[in-house]
């Protein structure tokens, strides 16, 4: 009924309503306006005032989230000054924001390549998945898991916490590499469709190899000119085979060569290929040329023979491949970095009698790997630290003879930080030497530049004053615009991991020029870090968190090292991998990809700088075994504390002290496990950052994830879930604004019952019994067991069970191969089995959700109120549109979440007493009787015939006025929603329901009548599929001929079962089955009680299908696999009717999903003409009966109570499994 | 007659001690003829304890009455008929040295404060007390009658806002609701303010009088007194009066003959959270909540208490009405300015020579009610600034110390009235550590609901940490400037949006201060001891070493009978030579 108004938006015209927020109307008018706090299901509250936005007339900015518009109102939502209050807004809560975007070893890698992440996928044994991951932005993961510097493990802060015993992160990468690596099926990236455009790398080191597997991907046709007969540049030439084998180079020089990219080998630049023919015909060339050229000592008498720049020594021999025979020699090595180390310990290898490193500051300060010194050492190294070169003495022939050293001390430090080694005056002396390796720096030979600038036409190629080329540091563009550089030739000498960043930045700047785009570096994102607040020290972590000892890296004994085969062996099994990958602390957030403040913070250019001061340090909270605090990353935007208040309804949460000391806290108790939190995880899904997060049991990256949307297979709600997966591995599951769960709405099973989904136990194919034990069959073997065993027996020795797991589709197949197959009607679903024919009433239930907000007063019978999303629909009914809630319960809980509450004992003689007690008084809306219903005299008759008080005194009500006023007040109100749920109300006592609602009139109209919540998400389809031997599907009766034959030309056999002979409950009782098949059940498991129920299934041949080992399926003669609902279509029927269909998300992990299964069955007996969901649901549709006439309710009544379940969760293992999980978890 | 002896029982008075001179009288009674009773606090602050004597030939408020006065009092006094003229500070027989404290006041909101028992409804009554309601039976005025009145007398928000009562009023009484309340904000927590404590416990049925008018203008059927538990007399006060009023029929059913006019009040006590003063954020703490604010609109008189129609109104407005409808608004505008009509209870606090509570017409200047009521300046000291409104305001120099005080004339200096607090500031206040007081306390007090009001504020207060500390940096002013106004523009409530005025008036008007501690690294008010050099004044120095002893860095040189020296390098600047020395022989500079 609001009035439609007209706004101006930035000076705009714009129609909204009265009552509706700005921010709303400005959504929906696609202008984006950021928010961290407003959350449409809640209140308004505004506290971060990120939203802001000026309005005419109105002092100070106004948060956009929680202001009407009126009529006329002129708002800006952007302009500078709204643009700075947003940006301080966000510096503000950075600068109290002390946690960390990314792990310290991603910030640190040049390239920055996602550790966490791959150690996340190696945890879950996903090699290739890591290796993929990895290939984001490094494509030689073997290579470098050997010989990078790791910055990665001097940032991690395992160090903190295992004395300096980083996690090992490249162990790690090898182990997934190699994996990788040696499988047919490894890794290869997509390869865009070709784009015409070509690029000219020249050389073929790590930074060229980078820039041509990624820009081959892209579709540009990349080749390489090198000038070595090998590619791998310094790799290749540099590093010595027992560090890195060739073989294994060339393997990953395979994995990029084979996306398409050529390599010219021996093709010098300048001299056999000239820059005439490049440019003439590529779009593109980019210089990967290293640093190829060594340095002397720069000391006097270095010219005598005998001493090499140690990387012309070992590209030598590569190059050659000849190796020296350095026996009896002594070779002194001058310089403390891996060049140093790879020259001293090949001379190691080459015999040499003494070898000598000499270095000029201590050993602490030596670029070299550690690990490389503690292994040159086991090998026989000599070390003279604090010690240089001043002078090479020669003999008279010029050859060395031996060299003069002075011994250093450290001073003052210099630019790096370093001390400054500062000669000790007359501390010279001479050391004895064959052979000297300088290791000290190399310089980059750019001796083709006169051929590029002779033939470039847009620009010059330019050196800078350290003799690299010169190019712009961000995009590596160079003086020529179609040339970049990149690696080495840039930088000067650097590692590996730099030329691969370098190369990174050099294929981001080339892909724009060939797109024609405006070159422009990667836009940082905003990242926020522990480091900007405080160092971190091993205080924070020790007595935090466990420690575990390093799986360090297998070598080959120092004895048999005299040879160039791999020292490092790698790690030798999974376990020691997947041991080494629960070191990692997770220092990352796990809504790196997800959270708003990040994303609005890189947005507005947000630092965490600006205001400094006192920051707030947390210690997360891990008590609750699925809901993590982090308090440290909150922003006190109480989302989660408004939604578990005026949504969820259990007020678990609360704020604790003012100012800039305020937090969010358990509710009453140190820990959320101390509080009525019911784990529904909805503080999650609102979180805005990552301050509420779930508490994983396995490490959860964070990872780019696919999400596939499907319907809830847990209770009858039907609400939409996303299934979040890496490659069918799920890592979490979020809600989705689905056609039940508009508002996004979801609980505990939805949320975190999906560990079943990643259950390795899993069985994937036909298991037979064969003397007592299964063994693996092919699915024909299984259904022609099948067929033979239907076909021995008599068609009613035949007993078919369906679970309401299973979708529509499937049911409708079981009972089929029932029917059709088996020329049975013995078809049923345990879930009712033996409960009474009650529950058949609650399928005429009327009321919808969306109604309950619409009630004046909501009455729930039963106790479980507030546990799941009805129980939230209810509650936010309450809260946000103020409407009464009463409960008929035979529990104390939950009296002070809802308006009344009225204890009874047992709600059958309650609900008759209240019936009784209405018609006595002549209450009753006979209106709506006489129109509506039947069988009205009948049950009044009966039931005042009944003893009032008796009635009175079996409900347990403490006065009979507590009944009378229930049925006074429920039979006036005007609009009065019943909601009950099956599991705690009899089927007796349901009819007993459904006869107050017709009593009372409120049946069939809107906001009005019974809400019925049913244990499984597809109980509806059980009775709409025919899953019952009285009811065919579309609930058409079994004995009616008319339909009968309707079925048999259908399916195209003849001979179908005409109504029912004996009720299966008495046959099953007296073991009158010899066949007995139950598909998506688990009655052994789920029994209430065993000693009746196991022997049911004690039959000749039993047939399971389940996708685990169930207790039932432990007593079957064959097992056939299940699938899961993601990895199938189909579709569910929810309590309210609505069928939702879903469809496959996931590959399915075994051969046949449960519903090509059925079709392959049926069609053993000439049931054919469908092979898929589409196929079976158009079969379903063709087979309904068409009905237009309004329903006419018919009054029953009962005599007694009936609470007499059998099998508990729904008979689904899935929720045995889950709420097992679920409570030993809280232990 | 039998002389009557009273006491000002006050919290102000308990304090100075009056509860023992009281104790002390009853002892002496029993030997000597007069009546004791009590009374609250008639605003003398710096004169208590006060007792009043009552004979014959007139009334005689003596001043800082203990115990030994009380006696020679009772003796020369109520026995001896011989008034003691130097200790009496108020009477209608002759001129008291404190003449010129009550000359400049009209007492409206506290006309009964300190002249009656407040514990007796009779002593109210007898004092024209409910005749304003009665007026309304009397005169059969309807609901709108009452608001204009209300309207017509200009009445502005006593509570800091100056919102027209009678809009707020009509606004209330416009929502149309089955139930509505109204509310008694007694939530006062600017430091320096008592004059609402004062009217509670003084005066508390002219505020439920106040209540009743306006839940029958309203039309509300619901009434709160929300006072924080601080205030435990006037609570007591309170709860005695309501009883009080409902044994007379003055509240319950149908009260004072109105048909259907029902009203129940009751006291709710507030945890002392300074932001509950907020209207939405006292809501909330009524209704069990965290004290929060919500975002208005929908203002309180839409939908407030329990989503009801509700109007809040603070003491003093409240304690106003009742006069106001007996008298009539023409009575009460011919007080004040025109659009600040009536009086205006002020708190005179810090470096003032009478400090207290006056209550003055609008329109007088801020240096008639500093210097003709306040009496000036201890000290000979030089007056330096004032602040207005408590945390939320503004200090103000001497140049505008002819501000008149009314609403508008002080919001455009950057201060506002605020509750009524005024703290006196003499040269040796240092302006930026006052700025620091205050938003030390607002951002303490926020409710950290707002980024801008919990972190901003918290920035700003270190900054100010920083400057005092003598680690000011250059730019800091202009952060204090940039974020000051930001956390003005984008807050929920009047805590955030206020929070700032201090520091930005104090830089506004002082701002060499503020350049003196960041660049010259001293503070020219002489306060911030980091900044302060401690030297001896070697003509003074008799060499007695009590400040050498005393040194905990031992930095003070010096023999026996000689000159002292301090060594400023390993000065701390704790001041203790300063406050040791007997001889004035330690220099501040």
């Amino acid at each position: 009924m609001s009035k439609e108004i007209t706004i101006y938006l930035n000076d705009k015209p714009v129609k909204a309503k009265d009552g509706e927020f700005i921010l709303e109307v400005a959504n929906r008018e696609g202008i984006k306006i950021p928010t961290l706090c407003n959350d449409p299901r809640l209140e308004p509250y505004s506290s971060c005032f990120v939203c802001v936005v000026e309005i005419e007339g109105m002092r100070g900015h106004q948060p956009s989230c929680s202001t009407k518009v009126a009529d006329g109102m002129k708002i800006i939502t952007d302009n500078p000054a709204v643009h700075k209050s947003r940006k301080t807004a966000l510096d503000l809560l950075l600068s109290n924001h002390y946690a960390d975007c990314a792990a310290p070893c991603k910030n640190t890698c040049p390239a920055g390549v996602d550790v966490q992440g791959y150690i996340s996928l190696i945890d879950k044994g996903m090699y290739s998945e890591a290796v993929s991951l990895i290939k984001e932005v490094n494509p030689l993961p073997a290579i470098c898991g050997r010989v990078c510097v790791r910055p990665c493990e001097a940032a991690c802060r395992r160090n903190l916490l295992d004395e300096d015993h980083a996690v090992g992160i490249d162990y790690m990468k090898r182990f997934a590499a190699d994996y990788d690596l040696a499988h047919e099926n490894h890794y290869r990236p997509e390869v865009k469709p070709s784009t015409g455009k070509k690029v000219a790398v020249i050389g073929a080191g790590p930074g060229g190899l980078t820039t041509a597997y990624y820009l081959q991907q892209e579709g540009h046709q990349v080749d390489i000119y090198e000038g070595k007969n090998h590619a791998g540049g310094w790799l290749r030439y540099g590093i010595p085979e027992y560090r890195l084998p060739n073989d294994l180079l060339d393997k990953e020089v395979e994995t990029i060569t084979e996306l398409g990219t050529n390599i010219f080998y021996e093709k010098k630049l300048g001299e056999n290929v000239s820059y005439k023919d490049i440019k003439a015909n590529y779009d593109a060339t980019i210089l990967t040329i290293g640093s190829q050229k060594g340095t002397l000592l720069g000391v006097e008498g270095e010219d005598a023979e005998g001493i090499y720049p140690g990387v012309e020594f070992l590209n030598e021999m590569e190059a050659t491949g000849k190796k020296p025979d350095f026996s009896g020699k002594t070779v002194v090595v001058v310089g403390g970095g891996n060049t140093a180390m790879d020259c001293i310990r090949t001379s190691q290898r080459l015999g040499a009698e003494r070898t000598v490193i000499v270095y000029r500051r201590t050993e602490n300060e030596m670029p070299a790997n550690p690990i490389e010194i503690h292994e040159s050492k086991l090998e026989g190294v000599e070390y003279m630290i604090l010690t240089n070169p001043t002078k090479v003495n020669q003999t008279d022939d010029g050859k060395l003879k031996s060299v003069s050293l002075i011994k250093m001390e450290l001073g003052e430090p210099d630019d790096s930080g370093r001390r400054r080694p500062v000669p000790v005056e007359g501390s010279e002396f001479d050391l004895e030497c064959d052979y000297i390796l300088a290791a000290i720096g190399q310089k980059t030979d750019v001796n083709f530049i006169d051929d590029i600038n002779k033939y470039a036409d847009d620009g010059q190629l330019v050196v800078n004053r350290w003799g690299d080329i010169d190019a712009d540091p961000k995009t590596l563009q160079t003086g020529i615009k179609s040339v970049f550089a990149a690696g080495d030739g840039v930088t000067g000498a650097a590692t590996l991991i730099e030329a691969i960043a370098q190369g990174n930045v050099a294929v981001h700047s080339v892909k724009q020029f060939l797109n024609g785009e405006e070159i422009k570096p990667k836009p940082g994102e905003f990242l926020s870090k522990r480091d900007n607040f405080v160092k971190q020290e091993s205080d924070k972590y020790v007595g935090k968190y466990a420690k575990q000892e390093r799986q360090e890296m297998p070598v080959m004994d120092a004895n048999a090292r005299m040879n160039f085969k791999e020292v490092e062996l790698g790690y030798s099994d999974e376990q020691t991998c997947q041991t080494e990958a629960q070191r990692c602390l997770e220092c990352g957030c796990v809504e790196y990809f997800d959270c708003d403040l990040k994303a609005h913070a890189t947005e507005y250019g947000a630092e965490q700088g600006v205001y400094e001061g006192e920051f707030k340090e947390y210690n997360v909270d891990f008590s609750h075994p699925y809901i993590e605090i982090d308090n440290n990353k909150c922003i006190l935007c109480s989302r989660c504390i408004r939604t578990c208040d005026e949504v969820v309804g259990a007020s678990a949460l609360g704020l604790v002290k003012r100012g800039f000391d305020t937090h969010v806290a358990p509710a009453m108790g140190d820990s959320l496990t101390e509080t009525n939190c019911i784990s529904c995880g909805m503080c999650i899904e609102v979180c805005p950052t990552g301050a509420m997060s779930e508490n994983f049991n396995f490490k959860p990256g964070p990872l780019q994830l696919e999400k596939e949307t499907t319907i809830c297979n847990y209770c009858s709600t039907g609400c939409e879930i996303e299934i979040n997966h890496r490659k069918g591995y799920t890592m979490k599951v979020t809600v989705s604004d689905g056609l039940i769960n508009k508002d996004g709405l979801m609980c505990k099973s939805g949320k975190f019952g999906y560990a079943y989904l990643n259950n390795p136990n899993r069985i994937l194919k036909p298991l037979h019994k064969v003397n007592g034990k299964f063994e693996e069959i092919s699915f024909d073997e299984a259904y022609k067991i099948i067929e033979d065993k239907i076909k021995a027996v008599k068609p009613n020795e035949n007993m078919f069970f369906a679970g309401a797991r299973m979708s529509n589709e499937e049911l409708y197949m079981v009972q089929k191969l029932a029917r059709g197959g088996a020329k049975t009607n013995n078809v049923s679903s345990l879930s009712y089995f033996g409960r009474g024919a009650g529950y058949h009433t609650n399928n005429i239930a009327n009321a919808k959700f969306e109604e309950l907000k619409d009630a004046s007063r909501i009455y729930y019978i039963g106790n479980e109120l507030n546990k799941n999303v009805p129980g939230f629909f209810i509650n936010n009914a309450k809260k946000r549109y103020n409407v009464p809630v009463e409960m008929v319960t035979t529990s104390e809980v939950l009296k002070d979440k809802v308006n009344k509450a009225t204890r009874v004992d047992n709600y059958y003689y309650f609900v008759k007493a209240v019936n009784h007690y209405l018609l006595t008084k002549g209450e009753q809306n006979q209106m709506f009787i006489n129109d509506r219903t039947n069988a009205f005299d009948d049950y009044k008759n009966a039931l005042l015939a009944e003893n009032y008080d008796e009635l009175i005194k079996k409900s347990g009500v403490a006065t009979k006025d507590l009944v009378e006023k229930f049925a006074r007040t429920y039979n006036d109100e005007m609009n009065a929603i019943l909601v009950f749920h099956e599991n705690e109300i009899s089927a007796n006592a349901s009819v007993e329901l459904y006869n107050l609602v017709m009593i009372t009139g409120k049946l069939g109209k809107t906001a009005n009548g019974i809400i019925v919540l049913k244990e499984k998400n597809n109980s509806h389809g059980i009775a709409d599929m025919g899953i019952c031997p009285k009811h065919e599907v579309g609930m058409q009766k079994s004995d009616d001929a008319s339909i009968i034959s309707k079925l048999e030309a259908k399916w195209g056999v003849s001979g179908l079962p005409v109504g029912v002979e004996q009720s299966p409950l008495d046959v099953i009782e007296n073991g009158g089955f010899k066949n007995m098949f139950v598909f998506g059940e688990d009655p052994v498991g789920c029994s209430t009680k065993k000693d009746k129920t196991d022997k049911w299934f004690d039959v000749d041949f039993l047939v399971v299908q389940d996708s685990f080992m169930t207790e039932t399926a432990e007593k079957a003669d064959l097992i056939l696999p299940a699938s899961f609902t993601i990895e199938n279509d189909g579709s569910f029927t929810n309590t309210q009717k609505i069928i939702q269909s879903f469809y496959q998300g996931m590959e399915s992990k075994i051969e046949k999903t449960t519903l090509s299964q059925l079709i392959d069955l049926n069609a053993k007996f000439g049931m054919n003409g469908v092979s898929d969901a589409q196929d079976v649901m158009n079969e379903i549709i063709s087979l309904l009966p068409v009905d237009t006439d309004s329903p006419t309710y018919s009054f029953e009544y009962t005599n007694e109570d009936n609470q007499n379940k059998l099998f508990m969760a729904g008979v689904d293992s899935l929720i045995k499994m889950f709420g097992k999980e679920f409570m030993t978890s809280f232990k | 007659m039998k002389p009557k002896v009273i006491v000002g029982l006050g919290s102000c008075g308990i304090a100075a001690g009056a509860k023992k001179t009281y104790d002390e009288l009853e002892i002496i009674k029993k030997d000597a003829n007069f009546d004791l009773d009590q009374t609250s606090c008639i605003g003398m602050c710096y004169k208590e304890p006060l007792v009043e004597v009552v004979d014959e030939t007139g009334s005689y408020i003596y001043g800082d009455v203990d115990e030994k006065r009380a006696h020679e009092i009772i003796e020369r006094h109520v026995k001896g008929n011989e008034v003691i003229k130097e200790w009496v500070v108020k009477t209608e027989k002759f001129e008291t040295s404190e003449k010129s404290f009550l000359d400049g006041q009209v007492k409206i909101a506290l006309r009964n404060c300190g002249f009656m028992n407040p514990e007796r409804i009779e002593e109210y009554e007898a004092r024209d007390g409910y005749k304003g309601i009665k007026k309304i039976k009397e005169e059969n005025l309807s609901q709108e009658d009452v608001i204009k009145e209300i309207l017509d007398s200009g009445i502005r928000g006593r509570g800091g806002g100056g919102f027209p009562t009678g809009l707020k009023w009509k606004f209330a009484n416009q929502s149309v609701n089955d139930e509505k309340y109204i509310i008694c904000n007694a939530d006062e927590g600017d430091p320096g303010a008592f004059m609402d404590r004062s009217v509670l416990e003084g005066d508390p049925h002219a505020v439920l009088e106040g209540m009743i008018i306006g839940a029958y203008a309203i039309g509300a059927n619901g009434g709160v007194v929300y006072c924080r538990a601080e205030y435990p007399l006037a609570i007591h006060r309170l709860n005695i009066a309501i009883n009080q009023a409902k044994e007379k029929g003055y509240l319950g059913k149908d009260i004072f003959g109105i048909k259907g006019f029902d009203l129940d009040i009751y006291v709710k006590e507030g945890a002392g959270a300074f932001v509950c003063g907020e209207e939405t954020a006292l809501i909330a703490s009524v209704e069990g909540e965290r004290g929060m604010p919500r975002k208005r609109p929908p203002f309180p008189a839409v939908s407030g208490l329990w989503k009801k129609p509700t109007n809040i109104n603070n003491v003093e407005t409240l304690s106003n009405i009742p006069w106001i409808m007996y008298n009539g608004a023409k009575e009460f505008s011919k007080y004040g300015t025109e659009k600040s009509s009536g009086t205006k209870v002020f708190a005179l606090t810090g470096k003032i020579n009478h400090g207290g509570l006056v209550e003055v017409p609008m329109g007088i200047t801020i240096r008639d009610v500093i210097f003709k009521l306040g009496g000036g300046i201890p000290d000979g000291k030089k007056f330096k600034a004032v602040q207005l409104g408590g945390p939320s305001g503004g200090s103000l120099p001497e140049s505008l110390i002819d501000t008149p005080v009314d609403y508008d004339s002080v919001n455009a200096t950057g201060a506002i009235m605020g509750s009524g607090g005024m703290v006196v500031m003499d040269e040796s206040t240092c302006m930026v550590d006052m700025a620091r007081f205050f938003l030390d306390f607002t951002a303490k007090e926020s409710c950290g609901k707002c980024t801008f009001c919990r972190v901003g504020t918290k920035r700003m207060l270190e900054i100010l940490n920083r400057i005092v500390e003598g680690d000011g940096k250059e730019g800091d002013i202009e952060t204090l400037l940039e974020l000051g106004e930001e956390i003005k523009s984008n807050s929920l409530c009047g805590l955030g949006q206020t929070a700032p005025n201090p520091v930005l008036t104090a830089i506004k008007y002082f701002r060499s201060e503020f350049e003196a501690h960041i660049y010259d690294k001293k503070c020219p008010a002489l306060n911030c001891r980091p900044l302060i050099t401690y030297e001896v004044v070697a003509d003074a120095c008799t060499g007695c070493t009590l400040c050498a002893i005393n040194c905990p860095v031992d930095c003070i040189d010096g023999a026996k009978k000689e000159v002292h020296f301090i060594q400023q390098d390993d000065c701390i600047h704790c001041g203790s030579c300063f406050t040791k020395c007997n001889f004035n022989a330690i220099k501040l500079s």
